[in-house]
């Protein structure tokens, strides 16, 4: 596999202005960031999951491409995803972060990325990034707004880093558009809401999607006249030529700029999609990483996905390292961001949406170690990371309870 | 017409009498409870929940379930369940509790969600009131399908992200049909110095030459040839369309070494990524074509390329040999535009008819020209503040029409259909037309609505409107979201097992099923035809797919089968089998579970609570041997037992849909490290098939012929299927059991004209739920 030189230099340029039209300045000198890595075709569990609860003793060999982190690293197993039965293959993925999917209920489809960015997101040029699975949207949408609409999502590295570090030339003029804009959302909110209630209750709903999506823009349209005026942080990184087949390179980018996005306060919450669809290949490997994830449990089969799911964990575990090297204000990159990792299907052999794995790194935990959580829903664990976001939510998806996370 | 419609309505007389011996209610609330307390709560209970299913529940709950409601009555109705192992009510008892949930689900009639308009809608109706025959499908998001069309407003999604787009889309056609000034034409000449084909591409070998004044494109794939021009000979920069308008393109061009004609593709996309090209338009040049002229709308930015596949590989290296199969070769290319016929254009004076209007006068002008509604009195404030704020900038009556256009195209007055409990003659007129063009009624059928025309006889508007060129737009949009066949390519077929299909032949696949509807439609022939005929509707290559008669030029015409072809029919179609297969292997679930879906309009989802955690099958010898183990689980076999003889029957007919007589079963042998895929070994296996098998009803059906006889002996039930898919359609939402009475009586009132896919239109339009919302 192809192997590239991991983020050259630190040479940020930290020159972020506050948002202070926009109030709200956050008193605290480091920020709390979420970084959230969602892998479709799962990990084989048994080569990752520790066989006994508790404390690390014996690691298994894909959790020990973690060595350097596992001090800050719970494990959770065996967790349930119990309303995402409504589909067929890859489908219910969508519903990994929400806890929660059912497409009559949108209201309740919130995903944790998104719930922990209305918390976190409001001082930053992108109230989050998400990146989308490759440049495939089959099955990649898993991040969604409070009204159950789904989030904008990036499909190629090149265009993150233009959106995060480039200038864009049309920017200024497109301010005149940008004050437009504005007055033409005014006018179609009017006319939405007044439209509204000559309709039946169903159609109220629906015009009710509408005017939630025009507020959304509204919000979206100020924050960027805001930062129109404001230079974009300068990196000393080039998004190099990868292989876009290649898992292991583009996990790899994915996540060089992932980290660049949280360094440069760009935005506090970041997910990240490993790429999984049929084009996925190494050169040096036959088979593809969908097929090989359909193992049938032939040993040669399960010995090339453990190769790239080896390649994929590296290259998080190395992201993880240079989060711990870069220093933001008084502390670590890593020491203000949680990451989440975890996989929306518990075997991709067999397509089943419960025993799922959730590895949480950060800082502050004081205990690590693994907790069998069998059958236990996903969304205690997304309502424990709210929390810790003070949130001060006490349902989140299909909560039943909540994980101490920092225990 | 009107009499057969009125008998059609009535309800089945045996349903009439249960439902008054039983009035609905308490009464009907405890018979149901009882009914599932003995026949089903052992299963679906508290001790077990089969398929997760329980009606151990309060009977109000489980009736409150539309979908659950559904499930019941059907395999109640079709005798699936109990199951054969538990004890059998009594018939009387079944039909009993089948008309009480039937009454329940009648009641609980899905509602009509406000629907907004589709890509195709949107594109059609810009191109109608303002003559800009550009598609938009680029600009904006796809719109979701769920069970069935685009066109349901139940899953049509409206996020921030459609908005943004439904803004920029406004602001785009804005800012086209209300320039500023008149744009200058131009003229551009290529010939073959600046001419760039595809070459040196993975394949290695392959590529596309120079050969004297010609440039020679020879199709190979992987990648298809894509031809791009340059302004400067001696550079690869692309030619680049400067401005937004409508350009004509000549083009000297022949095809050489083919004697059945080629196509030509037009691309936009950059010819660096030539995989990343959208192909906008397609050109025959017949055998002895000497090129072409078309008009096309461009905008500022695109690149054009042309493309051209002949499905070959490249075994060897063209550098060593000169190129002998077929081939599109290119002499000349000259560009005008953009192209002003008229100025101002038809469309800025229909936006601003006159020179100077007040803010109100032009917000409520441009309003009703959109939608032919008039904005509410407190809608339109808002607007006119706009072009008020426009006037006070001292901005020119253009730039003020602008910023109104691009406020209405964005707001739900445009954006949204309006459809009234009961439709109002407008909103009449618009679904019609939404219906049959695809886009906004045009000025004779909003008179004829508000005369009152349509809800008295409305045969002389749909007559008018089918004979019309806009109903292509139906039966294209219809079929293709119907039959599926634009999905006809996207498997192979592997060029290295179907060695001889051309991409054109598979590219006529596409089209027969759409050319089958509008020949019923046109002619009035009778619905049955798409179950079996006894001819075929094809083209010069189709014709000789298909083994018959040759027939001139890229057209599709009628042709009389052979006595002894297994052809006619959707089911007979080679589009259908190669759609419904994958590269090299036939899915008979796939096909089965295509007819039930689109013949029978039958929901068929994969259960709530099967996990595919089968072993991979991909490695077995024959598709029956691990297709039949669905049957053995009784979780699956509620719909294989259904699904699977339909397809089975049709696995005499191979990935492309040749007849075959025994399975070529293909394996891929290790590449060699040095190789690319493209020249992997296959290895093939021969494997004799066994298609016969059961329908639930215990009909056999064993091969073509014996499974269109069974769906013959069907057809009250496919017809009826048919015109639900196009039912809901017209509606926009999806059609179920609590529209059975709706479909019913449809159905009866074509009866007499041998239920003619024409009559089925006028009988649609003609039901009084059409005029409902």
């Amino acid at each position: 596999m192809k192997r590239r030189t991991f983020l050259k230099g630190a040479g940020v340029a930290l020159l972020l202005p506050r948002m202070e039209s926009l109030g709200q300045v956050s008193k605290a000198d480091s920020p709390r960031r979420l970084l959230t890595i969602v892998n479709h075709l799962s990990f084989y569990q048994p080569e990752l999951i520790p066989q006994v609860e508790g404390a690390f003793r014996k690691t298994p060999p894909l959790l020990e491409e973690f060595s350097d982190h596992l001090d800050q690293l719970k494990i959770f197993s065996g967790l349930d995803n119990p309303a995402v039965q409504n589909g067929f293959g890859h489908t219910p993925c969508v519903g990994i972060l929400s806890g929660y999917f059912n497409k009559l209920h949108r209201k309740n489809r919130l995903s944790i990325d998104q719930a922990v960015a209305d918390l976190v997101g409001d001082e930053t040029r992108f109230k989050s990034l998400v990146f989308q699975a490759g440049e495939n949207l089959n099955f990649s949408q898993i991040s969604w707004d409070k009204h159950g609409l789904p989030v904008k999502q990036i499909d190629s590295p090149r265009k993150i880093f233009n959106l995060l570090f480039q200038v864009d030339e049309n920017e200024k003029t497109q301010q005149q558009a940008l004050a437009e804009d504005r007055s033409i959302l005014d006018a179609v909110l009017a006319q939405a809401k007044s439209m509204e209630k000559r309709l039946n209750a169903t159609d109220r709903a629906k015009m009710d999607e509408y005017l939630n999506s025009v507020r959304e823009v509204e919000k979206t349209v100020k924050r960027r006249a805001y930062w129109a005026d404001r230079t974009k942080p300068r990196v000393d990184y080039e998004v190099e030529d990868f292989d876009r087949k290649s898992v292991d390179d583009y996990v790899g980018t994915l996540m060089d700029l992932a980290v660049l996005a949280l360094e440069t306060d760009s935005t506090r919450a970041v997910t990240v999609q490993i790429p999984f669809w049929e084009g996925f290949k190494e050169p040096d490997l036959s088979g593809n990483y969908h097929d090989l994830s359909h193992h049938g449990q032939k040993p040669e089969k399960i010995r090339k996905l453990l190769k790239l799911e080896h390649a994929i964990l590296k290259r998080i575990n190395a992201s993880l390292s240079t989060m711990k090297e870069r220093t933001v204000g008084n502390s670590s990159l890593f020491d203000q961001t949680t990451t989440i990792l975890t996989a929306s299907m518990g075997s991709a052999n067999s397509h089943n949406f419960d025993d799922l794995p959730a590895l949480v790194f950060d800082a502050r935990m004081k205990t690590a170690g693994h907790w069998q959580k069998k059958d236990v829903p996903m969304s205690n664990l997304y309502l424990g990371l709210l929390q810790l976001f003070g949130g001060q939510h006490d349902r989140f998806g299909e909560s039943t309870g909540s994980f101490e996370v920092l225990s | 017409m009107a009499r057969t419609l009125r008998t059609g309505i009535v309800f089945p007389g045996t349903m009439l009498l249960v439902v008054a011996f039983l009035s609905p209610g308490h009464g009907a609330e405890q018979k149901l409870e009882k009914f599932f307390a003995q026949h089903c709560v052992k299963c679906h209970g508290s001790k077990k929940q089969k398929g997760e299913v329980r009606l151990d529940q309060p009977i109000g709950e489980l009736l409150a379930d539309e979908d659950l409601l559904e499930t019941i009555a059907s395999v109640l109705e079709e005798g699936e369940m109990p199951p054969e192992s538990a004890p059998r009510p009594k018939a009387e008892t079944v039909a009993e509790v089948v008309n009480l949930l039937q009454e329940q689900i009648l009641e609980q009639r899905p509602a009509n969600p406000l629907k907004r308009l589709t890509r195709t809608e949107y594109t059609n109706t810009m191109r109608d009131l303002f003559g800009v025959d550009f598609d938009f499908t680029g600009l904006l998001p796809p719109d979701h399908v769920e069970q069935g069309f685009d066109k349901f407003g139940k899953p049509q999604l409206m996020s921030p992200h459609q908005l943004v787009a439904y803004l920029k889309t406004a602001r785009f056609i804005a800012e086209r049909v209300l320039p500023d000034s008149q744009p200058e034409t131009r003229t551009w000449d290529f010939d073959v110095r600046h001419f760039h084909g595809s070459k040196n591409f993975a394949t290695g070998g392959g590529g596309d030459y120079r050969d004297g004044d010609d440039y020679v494109l020879t199709g190979f794939r992987p990648y298809r040839s894509n031809l791009h021009f340059s302004i400067d000979p001696d550079s690869h920069e692309q030619f680049v369309i400067p401005a937004f308008g409508v350009y004509q393109l000549e083009v000297k061009a022949h095809s050489a070494k083919s004697k059945e004609g080629e196509i030509i593709g037009i691309n936009l996309g950059d010819g660096r990524h030539p995989t990343s090209f959208q192909n906008i338009r397609r050109i025959a040049m017949p055998h002895g074509s000497k090129g072409f002229t078309t008009e096309l709308t461009l905008k500022a930015g695109d690149m054009l390329a042309f493309t051209f596949d002949s499905a070959r590989v490249p075994g060897r290296s063209l550098a060593k040999k000169p190129h002998k199969g077929p081939a599109m070769r290119f002499s000349r290319m000259k560009v005008t535009g953009p192209m002003v016929k008229q100025w101002p254009t038809p469309a800025m004076k229909a936006i601003l008819p006159k020179s100077n209007m007040k803010p109100q006068e032009l917000v409520d002008h441009i309003a009703w020209l959109l939608t032919r509604r008039p904005l509410a009195e407190e809608d339109r404030r808002a607007f006119t503040g706009i072009a008020q704020a426009r006037v006070d900038s001292g901005a020119s009556m253009t730039a003020t029409a602008r910023s109104v256009l691009i406020a209405l195209l964005t707001s739900p007055h445009f954006i949204y259909k309006s459809e009234s409990p009961e439709l109002t003659d407008v909103e009449r007129a618009q679904r019609l037309s939404l219906f049959l063009w695809n886009s906004a009624p045009d000025s004779e059928l909003y008179d004829a609505a508000r005369a009152g025309d349509l809800h008295k006889d409305s045969s002389v508007q749909v007559e008018r409107m089918l004979k019309d060129p806009r109903s292509s737009r139906f039966i294209d949009d219809f079929t293709r979201q119907w039959l599926q066949l634009d999905k006809v390519d996207d498997f192979g077929p592997d060029v290295r097992v179907f060695k001889n299909v051309r991409r054109m032949t598979v590219d006529s696949m596409g089209r027969e099923g759409r050319e089958l509807f509008r020949h019923l439609l046109e002619n009035g022939l009778g619905m049955e035809h798409f179950i079996d005929s006894d001819f075929v509707m094809v083209n010069d290559r189709l014709a000789r797919f298909y083994g018959l008669a040759a027939v001139p030029g890229d057209g599709f015409v009628p042709v009389k089968l052979p006595k002894n072809s297994e052809r006619g029919g959707l089911v007979a179609q080679a589009g259908f089998l190669k759609l419904t297969s994958t590269d090299f292997a036939t899915s008979p679930i796939h096909r089965g579970s295509w007819i039930l879906k689109n013949l029978y309009n039958e929901r068929i989802e994969p259960p709530a609570d099967v996990l595919i955690n089968e072993p991979d099958i991909r490695g077995t010898t024959t598709v029956r041997e691990a297709i039949l183990k669905h049957q053995q689980l009784e979780s699956c076999s509620r719909c294989h037992s259904k699904i699977d003889p339909l397809g089975f029957a049709l696995e005499y007919y191979d990935p492309v849909g040749r007849k075959r007589n025994e399975y070529r079963h293909v394996e891929e042998l290790p590449a060699k490290l040095e190789g690319t895929t493209f020249t992997k070994k296959i290895k093939f296996t021969r494997v004799p098939i066994d298609a016969a098998m059961k329908l639930p009803n215990g009909r056999e059906v064993r091969d073509l012929p014996t499974l269109k006889a069974a769906l013959m002996a069907d057809k009250e039930r496919i017809f009826k299927g048919i015109l639900g898919k196009l039912i809901s359609y017209a509606h926009g939402r999806e059609i179920t059991r609590a529209d059975r009475p709706h479909v019913d009586a449809v159905y009866e009132s074509i009866a007499q004209q041998e239920f003619s896919l024409r009559a089925a239109i006028h009988a649609i339009v003609a039901h009084p739920a059409f005029g409902q919302k």
